[in-house]
């Protein structure tokens, strides 16, 4: 009798890969919630928790999103948070991805910047994942009701998780100038005299 | 602790002055009201409040600033404009000193510019802020009025390090025509105060006090950040007791200032019972470490006044 194939593991176990203010629900679930900027608390989805900003916020989502492959759908909700609008921002980015700086091309926040994720995170998020666009619903049956239909249809995406690894600051030498105490960017410190130098 | 050898600026809005060497001049603290979420607030779009709670909290500002010496700032928060001009009819009648214009929509920032020349109260308004995010109409805004001081944000999304934060401000991010100092300039922005922008604990919340000492170094201005939203942001605080994050609020917030800050935008108006006297002990310890550098405390310097 031939030995089945061991089985795909849709996520790590040290999943979510980066620390924020959600709940985790059951990581088999097919459905991720953004709140953005309301409090709501809803059962079964994997993983539920609010988005406030544009830049930093959004990028923890795609990485804890990617990372778990039974994260088919997911579920935008709640109040926009006014001015830097995560909820458009995600939205423009899974329709548009990014520029070559970063700038999440179509978004309408204010400073909506991918800074920390490797490349392929993005291509990644776009075709894992299926938004559900319900900015400004609050109402946490209805919410609740669209994760029961969401994860009914989720079928685990059919590749590894993608683990986002976050970019190490490059270590740069420091000349020493007149100072003997280094700050970088050309700023030294004499500690004899306790002065700061540029 | 060290003196800076380029000379440091001093701002003065409304009688109230920012910079100097660390231990010159005692630190601005300023408190913000009506933010999002803020108790007091029944209406952030119309602007209801109640106003009681809001004099008590004004006043309790006043008078730790008056107890200590550190100077004091209300920063006004707003959703919309409407809420704006019942804010600042408030200040008007409560707060002697100088106001923060804040808001997170742009068009209400642009529009509150106008509307403090309008009411005449440009000359005690910070505008906060001019950044990257800031586009040609929001620029415009800002030339067209009055107000002549400002906070730039000098937080950089490409690159949120030390330099990538200066180049914001000098020149050189790619992805601003041109530095914020300069654009200020063109604004008729006069009385600058820098911002790094801080992000959560784990993204670089440290950077602010490194590029604090290195901002004043190479540039002189005065320098501040709102290190409160450091502590605020890290969920496994969250989870503590009250006094805890008080404490981690506080302490947070000596490091801005022994990090060279000159002004602390120190969260939530309600905190101003622990974080003036965290802030007093700082500049009193940071006074008297360079007392042999020929650094004189001004006359109300918490030095002076509570030792």
């Amino acid at each position: 009798m031939a030995e089945e194939p061991p089985q795909k593991k849709s996520f790590d176990e040290s999943w979510p890969p980066v620390r924020g203010e959600y709940a985790i629900g059951d990581p088999n679930a097919g459905v991720a919630v953004v709140t953005l900027a309301s409090q709501l608390h809803v059962r079964g989805a994997a993983i539920i928790g609010p988005c406030k900003t544009e830049n930093l916020g959004v990028e923890k989502i795609v990485a804890n999103v990617i990372s778990n492959c039974n994260i088919r759908f997911l579920l935008l909700c709640g109040a926009e948070s006014k001015g830097h609008l995560p909820g458009n921002t995600i939205l423009a980015l899974h329709k548009n991805g990014i520029d070559e700086q970063g700038r999440i091309i179509g978004s309408k926040g204010a400073i909506p910047f991918i800074q920390n994720l490797v490349p392929g995170a993005v291509l990644r998020f776009q075709e894992q994942v299926q938004l559900i666009d319900f900015i400004g619903l609050e109402d946490e049956a209805k919410i609740a009701e669209l994760v029961e239909i969401y994860n009914r249809q989720a079928e685990p995406y059919p590749m590894e998780p993608f683990q986002v690894v976050k970019k190490k600051t490059p270590m740069k030498s420091v000349l020493a100038g007149e100072g003997d105490l280094f700050l970088g960017s050309g700023v030294v410190m004499d500690s004899n005299a306790w002065l700061v130098l540029a | 602790m060290f003196r800076f050898k380029k000379e440091q600026s001093i701002v003065n809005v409304a009688g109230v002055k920012f910079g100097g060497q660390p231990g010159e001049l005692a630190t601005v603290l300023c408190g913000t009201i009506f933010y999002q979420g803020h108790k007091i607030v029944q209406d952030e779009e119309r602007g209801i409040y109640d106003r009681s709670a809001a004099e008590r909290l004004v006043s309790r500002q006043a008078e730790l600033s008056e107890e200590t010496g550190n100077p004091a700032v209300l920063h006004l928060y707003a959703r919309t404009i409407e809420a704006l001009e019942k804010y600042l009819a408030f200040a008007e009648l409560n707060w002697a000193g100088p106001i923060i214009i804040d808001s997170a929509d742009a068009t209400v920032r642009a529009a509150a510019a106008g509307l403090v020349s309008e009411l005449g109260y440009a000359d005690k308004t910070i505008y906060n802020s001019i950044s990257v995010a800031t586009d040609e109409t929001e620029a415009r805004a800002i030339r067209d009025s009055e107000v002549d001081s400002a906070i730039l944000l000098a937080y950089n999304p490409t690159d949120s390090g030390v330099d990538g934060t200066l180049q914001v401000l000098e020149g050189g991010a790619s992805m601003t025509k041109k530095g914020l100092i300069p654009l200020a300039e063109d604004l008729g922005i006069t009385n600058v105060l820098i911002d790094p922008g801080v992000v959560p604990m784990g993204s670089g919340a440290g950077v602010a006090l490194r590029f604090s000492v290195v901002a004043k170094a190479r540039l002189g201005l005065p320098v501040g950040s709102g290190i409160h939203n450091a502590v605020s942001a890290w969920p496994w605080l969250g989870k503590k007791e009250k006094a805890i994050k008080r404490c981690c609020d506080a302490a947070a917030s000596a490091m801005q200032l022994l990090a060279a800050g000159d002004f602390l935008l120190y969260g939530p108006i309600e905190n101003a019972g622990f974080i003036f006297p965290a802030a007093a002990m700082a500049d009193i310890l940071v006074a008297e470490s360079v007392r042999d550098l020929d650094i004189e405390p001004m006359a109300n310097h918490p030095v002076n006044r509570l030792v």
